[in-house]
């Protein structure tokens, strides 16, 4: 419909609506969106499989990376590996429609489904060979585990199976240190006991050779003989006592269990303890667990004594007895599992809202996910201003504030991009924090939420970020926002492709902003309203170009969306105002999120631009004074340009490295060894221990120069293989031959 | 991982250990033997390291230099002729928490010892390897060994050794999985100190060849060499051996040599008319043995019995009913 610009600037500008069309009776979606219709038909990241078995290197899988991996190894290159390629890719969009439906199973229950249901509606022939390339592929699935669509589980699913891993690994090797640790402490009262009588009696020596010996020993002959050798116990009653409780207690520890074959993921035994929807109760746990964990420190403390014989109790007992909660470090803390506690934003109110500040303040090991599905608030509810995203972004922002707590933002579209990060948020020494926007659940959309959780992404409605502090010590180290599309951009561009009124091809790229993301909000419909293009194209512009330029550039221009409606048919609608104020905002905390990781930063820029001002004016006098000197000076043929000689690079400082001054050797009238050449050969020393000794290197030297005689001296730095000992002149001029000792000195001054 | 707050407290009573504390009795060597070098660079090495002395072992072979244990203070094997490697590898595998040295001689090693040492270098266990070389059968009295030089004289050969020798470096550099080669000579205190130093401290099986003199029966056989520090080369890296200012005055040829660089390794290791010294190779990267191995579980005496009956019961035969 034709309408006049006045309509268009006043629907803009105060949202009254006199003739235009609402959007929301008309099925309208983004533009960008409309590929989208129908996900199952496409390849992308879900559905996921979360892959069992520890060995598997990554334990989250997309079905598509399953089936190009699977076609990779099965299927022949070229045309003979066509119809495998094609079957297995009818089967995985039968999969991916399975999740969408919520059908539950792992992926070998899944595939068979979808297998017969493909056999079945073939025809004979094509079932048969179906049937065939369908099984020879399945044998070669490279991995299995359970599958899961993008729905309102999927985030906490996925972090659950990931800590899972996590607490496995810890448990595993727990268990491995605590394993050696009691076999070594029994192996002391073992050791013991064989030295005594009682290990020694015919019977126990009977007992040590097994079953079904026969009567070629004589028990009592080797007892009588093996006796004789045999002592008192030498472990103390108190050792003895002190070594079997902290056996005990590294057996009783109920925090890791042996992984078991075929075991069900969900039913780890200990690991229910560890899981929690609420941070109160995840707190009340760890409270309770804090003095059994007290106990098995203490057991491994006097185990690693003990097993290096290191325990005095004059001293330990009292140390160990005073080992308390405020003992416990970091590293303590680590060697116990972590918690993970699963909740939704609206959960997180009063008491729970403190708890969980505390817990990531606490430094402790607590993995909390805060999940939402509504970023956008009630219009209704705020005329004024729109606040979207905002307690889950503020609760990721503050906890970066404080400095020692992991933040993952992200949405539930990145989780399979993201899936390492969140596994270093788990590892990580202290308290993590996973904000994740799940997609909108469905009363306040159309869309599925794999869609929506994208476009929070695409907009910067929601953006991904990563702050982690085992990274380094600084923000540039330790923040992320790479993660995002284009994350050099305000907002991502897209190409849209498609053909106007004529039937002519279209190509044109465009802006997925925050109020495209708006308009995927049925709540929100009212703020667009569609109108026909003709006639007001001076006055319409896009979305993006007018959120980016100033009030007075825009003038009296009317920002536009491109949606499309049902029947994928391009439509032009106009914006309220009061988005635009949204996107506007929505755009600066990018801006500060950008700048935190290091894009447009505007510290950095303003540094940059002094120190270009000052390079340039430096270059410019340097030039200035070059030049008057070549005035002055002759020109030789091959000179190298004035102003080239100016801006090289500084050549660099031949390496300066001041030649250290050796050591002037004593005066020769001195007698002295060079004791660091000495080889420690005994040969000096044999001759005379006195005269010459070993110092703390075991290296000679002249220990007492009075201690032997000047004959002595060069006799030593005769045999000396090395010729490092040095006579000097004889000290006692009465020394008879001195003349001809003098002369054989000579040779070592 | 530990009980760390108060694990400062817990372990410090250790009263710090001194050079003579890893003294154990007189050696019985000839006065001017080389092995006395070794073994004070050793002793040094201890007591710069604060080894704990029930954290370490010394396995050896048969030879003078075999007697290496005996003077030792702390755990050791003097074992069978050419098979100090095996033992050490099995010490190594069961006691994981001891550091392995191994004293071989030229004998014990290179001859009767040779396969063992060739897969030792393989298996690249972690352990601190000293090739006692005198080239030269000490123990049993001037003996050619594979080291000794062509035309030495010797009771076996009088006429002088037959063949070209064997060279321990070009051998080791050889083989697979070769993580650490160095080379040093006894009658350079300091640069042996500093080349054991860093054997010890690679995480992997570090062979170190010690040219070693024998007075007794080679009395002037490293003379040439010794006499003249232009007969030494020096390999000097940031990643290597790094030499003091007095060094550097003593011993003025040096190349500076990459240890990551195995082909130069090789060029150096047959270099006849200088004797290379410092380190030739080194690959931290070379997985070891026992840790490729990785056993799931600890071999105690009840998993030890439940396996081996688990292996017997297949062969079970149930009477018939
Ligand atoms: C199985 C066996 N064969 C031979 C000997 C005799 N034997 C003792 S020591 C030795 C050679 C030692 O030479 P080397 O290893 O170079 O040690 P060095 O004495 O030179 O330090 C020989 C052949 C032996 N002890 N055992
Ligand atoms: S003779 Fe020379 S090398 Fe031997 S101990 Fe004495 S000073 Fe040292
Ligand atoms: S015989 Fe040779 S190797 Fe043996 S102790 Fe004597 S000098 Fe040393
Ligand atoms: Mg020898």
């Amino acid at each position: 419909m034709n309408v006049s610009i006045k309509q268009l600037i006043r629907f803009h500008v105060t949202g009254e609506n006199a003739d235009e069309q609402q959007m929301d009776d008309r099925g309208l979606r983004p533009a960008l969106l409309a590929p989208y219709r129908d996900l199952t038909s496409l390849r992308y990241d879900y559905p996921l499989i979360l892959v069992q078995g520890e060995r598997e290197e990554t334990s989250v899988r997309s079905l598509s990376s399953i089936v190009d991996e699977l076609l990779q190894e099965t299927a022949p290159h070229g045309i003979e590996g066509e119809r495998m390629r094609k079957h297995c890719f009818r089967l995985e969009t039968r999969i991916r429609a399975l999740a969408t439906r919520q059908v539950q199973g792992s992926l070998a229950e899944l595939w068979d489904i979808a297998a017969l249901e493909l056999v079945s509606e073939s025809d004979e022939e094509t079932a048969w060979s179906l049937t065939k390339e369908l099984n020879h592929a399945r044998q070669r699935v490279p991995a299995n585990g359970t599958v899961v669509d993008c729905d309102e589980k999927v985030t906490s699913v996925l972090l659950e199976h990931l800590w899972r891993r996590t607490y496995r690994a810890r448990s595993h090797d727990a268990l491995k240190r605590l394993d050696q640790l009691s076999a070594q402490l029994s192996q002391i009262l073992e050791a013991d006991f064989q030295t005594t009588r009682a290990a020694r009696t015919p019977e126990s020596l009977k007992g040590s050779m097994g079953a079904g010996v026969d009567d070629t020993f004589d028990f009592v002959a080797l007892s009588d003989m093996l006796e004789k050798g045999a002592r008192n116990s030498s472990v103390t009653e108190r050792r003895r006592q002190r070594i079997s409780a902290a056996l005990a207690a590294l057996q009783a520890q109920p925090f890791f269990v042996p992984e078991s074959e075929g075991q069900n993921e969900s039913d780890d035994g200990a690991a229910r303890d560890f899981v929690f929807s609420s941070c109160t109760d995840a707190w009340h746990a760890f409270e309770a667990h804090t003095p059994a964990k007290i106990e098995l420190l203490k057991a491994i403390a006097t185990a690693e004594l003990e097993i290096d014989n290191r325990y005095d109790e004059s001293e330990h007992d009292e140390l160990l007895a005073g080992f308390s909660e405020a003992s416990l470090t970091q590293e303590d803390l680590d060697f116990f599992p972590s918690y993970l506690i699963c909740m939704h934003i609206e959960a997180c109110q009063g008491s729970e809202k403190a708890k969980l500040i505390e817990l990531l303040c606490s430094g402790l090991p607590m993995k909390v996910l805060v999940e939402t599905d509504d970023i956008l608030a009630e219009p209704s509810l705020c005329e004024g201003q729109f606040t979207f995203g905002a307690r889950s972004q503020q609760l990721a922002t503050m906890t970066i504030g404080l400095n020692n707590a992991f933040v993952l933002q992200t949405t539930s579209s990145c989780l399979y991009q993201t899936r390492d990060r969140i596994e270093c948020g788990l590892t990580y020494e202290g308290p993590a924090l996973f904000s994740v926007y799940a997609g909108s659940h469905t009363n306040i959309t159309d869309l599925p939420r794999y869609l929506t959780a994208a476009s929070a992404t695409q907009s910067r409605a929601f953006p991904t970020f990563t702050y982690d502090p085992a990274l380094g010590a600084d923000q540039a180290t330790r923040f992320d926002v790479d993660d995002n599309p284009q994350a050099q951009t305000d907002w991502p561009l897209q190409n849209l492709a498609y053909e106007d009124e004529d039937l002519q091809r279209v190509s044109q790229d465009i802006t997925f902003t925050f109020v495209e993301f708006a308009a995927c909000d049925t709540r929100y419909a009212r703020f667009f309203a569609t109108v026909a293009n003709q006639g007001s194209e001076d006055v319409l512009v896009p979305c993006g170009e007018y959120v980016t330029s100033s009030e007075g550039e825009n003038g009296n221009k009317v920002p536009f969306v491109l949606m499309v409606d049902a029947e994928d048919v391009l439509q032009t609608c106009i914006v309220d105002d009061k988005l635009i104020q949204a996107a506007r905002r929505c755009r600066e905390m990018w801006h500060s999120l950008q700048e935190l990781g290091g894009i447009h930063n505007s510290h950095a820029m303003r540094l940059l631009e002094l120190e270009r001002n000052e390079w340039e004016q430096e270059k410019e006098r340097e030039i200035e004074q070059l030049k008057l000197q070549a005035d002055t000076a002759p020109i030789e043929p091959g000179d190298q340009p004035i102003v080239d000689q100016v801006s090289a690079p500084p050549q660099d400082a031949p390496a300066a490295d001041p030649e250290p001054v050796p050591e002037e050797p004593p005066s020769s009238d001195e007698a002295y060894i060079e004791t660091p050449r000495c080889t420690t050969c005994d040969e000096c020393t044999d001759l005379n221990g006195k005269l010459f000794a070993y110092d703390e290197n075991k290296q000679a030297y002249i220990a007492d120069i009075t201690a032997g005689s000047y004959r002595e001296l060069v006799e030593a730095a005769e045999i000396c293989q090395v010729a490092i000992i040095h006579p000097g002149k004889p000290l006692n001029q009465a020394e008879v031959g001195l003349s001809d000792l003098i002369e054989r000195a000579e040779e070592f001054s | 991982m530990s009980v760390s707050a108060p694990r400062c407290l817990l372990w410090s009573n250790d009263e710090p250990v001194v050079l003579d504390d890893y003294v154990s009795e007189e050696p019985r060597w000839c006065t001017g033997c080389g092995d006395l070098a070794i073994l004070a660079a050793v002793q040094r090495l201890c007591r710069d390291e604060q080894l704990a002395r029930e954290k370490i072992v010394f396995v050896s072979g048969i030879g003078c230099s075999s007697r290496f244990p005996h003077y030792m203070n702390t755990y050791g094997f003097h074992g069978l002729h050419g098979r100090a490697l095996p033992v050490a590898e099995g010490i190594r595998i069961k006691r994981p928490d001891l550091h392995v040295f191994v004293n071989t001689g030229d004998g014990d090693c290179c001859s009767i010892g040779a396969a063992h040492w060739i897969h030792a270098i393989r298996y690249n266990m972690n352990m601190t390897v000293l090739l006692h070389d005198n080239e030269i059968y000490g123990l049993t009295k001037k003996q050619v060994s594979p080291t000794s030089p062509k035309g030495l004289a010797s009771n076996t050969t009088p006429r002088g050794a037959y063949l070209d020798s064997l060279n321990p470096m070009e051998t080791t550099l050889g083989v697979a999985n070769v993580s650490f080669a160095a080379q040093a000579v006894d009658w350079a205190p300091g640069l042996l100190y500093d080349i054991i130093s860093k054997a010890y401290k690679h995480p992997g099986c570090s062979f170190v060849r010690v040219l070693q003199r024998c007075p007794e029966y080679l009395p002037e056989h490293f003379d040439h060499w010794m006499d003249d520090p232009d007969q030494l080369l020096l390999l000097t890296h940031e990643d290597g051996m790094q030499v003091t200012p007095d060094l550097a005055r003593i011993y003025k040829q040096q190349e500076i040599h990459d240890p990551m660089d195995l082909n130069r390794a090789r060029e150096i290791a047959s270099m006849k008319d200088r004797i290379p010294v410092g380190i030739l190779y080194r690959n931290e990267q070379v997985p070891c043995y026992e840790d490729v191995l990785n056993p799931a579980g600890l071999f105690t005496p009840e998993v030890v019995r439940t396996n081996i009956e688990a292996e017997l019961d297949k062969f079970t035969v149930w009477p018939a009913s």
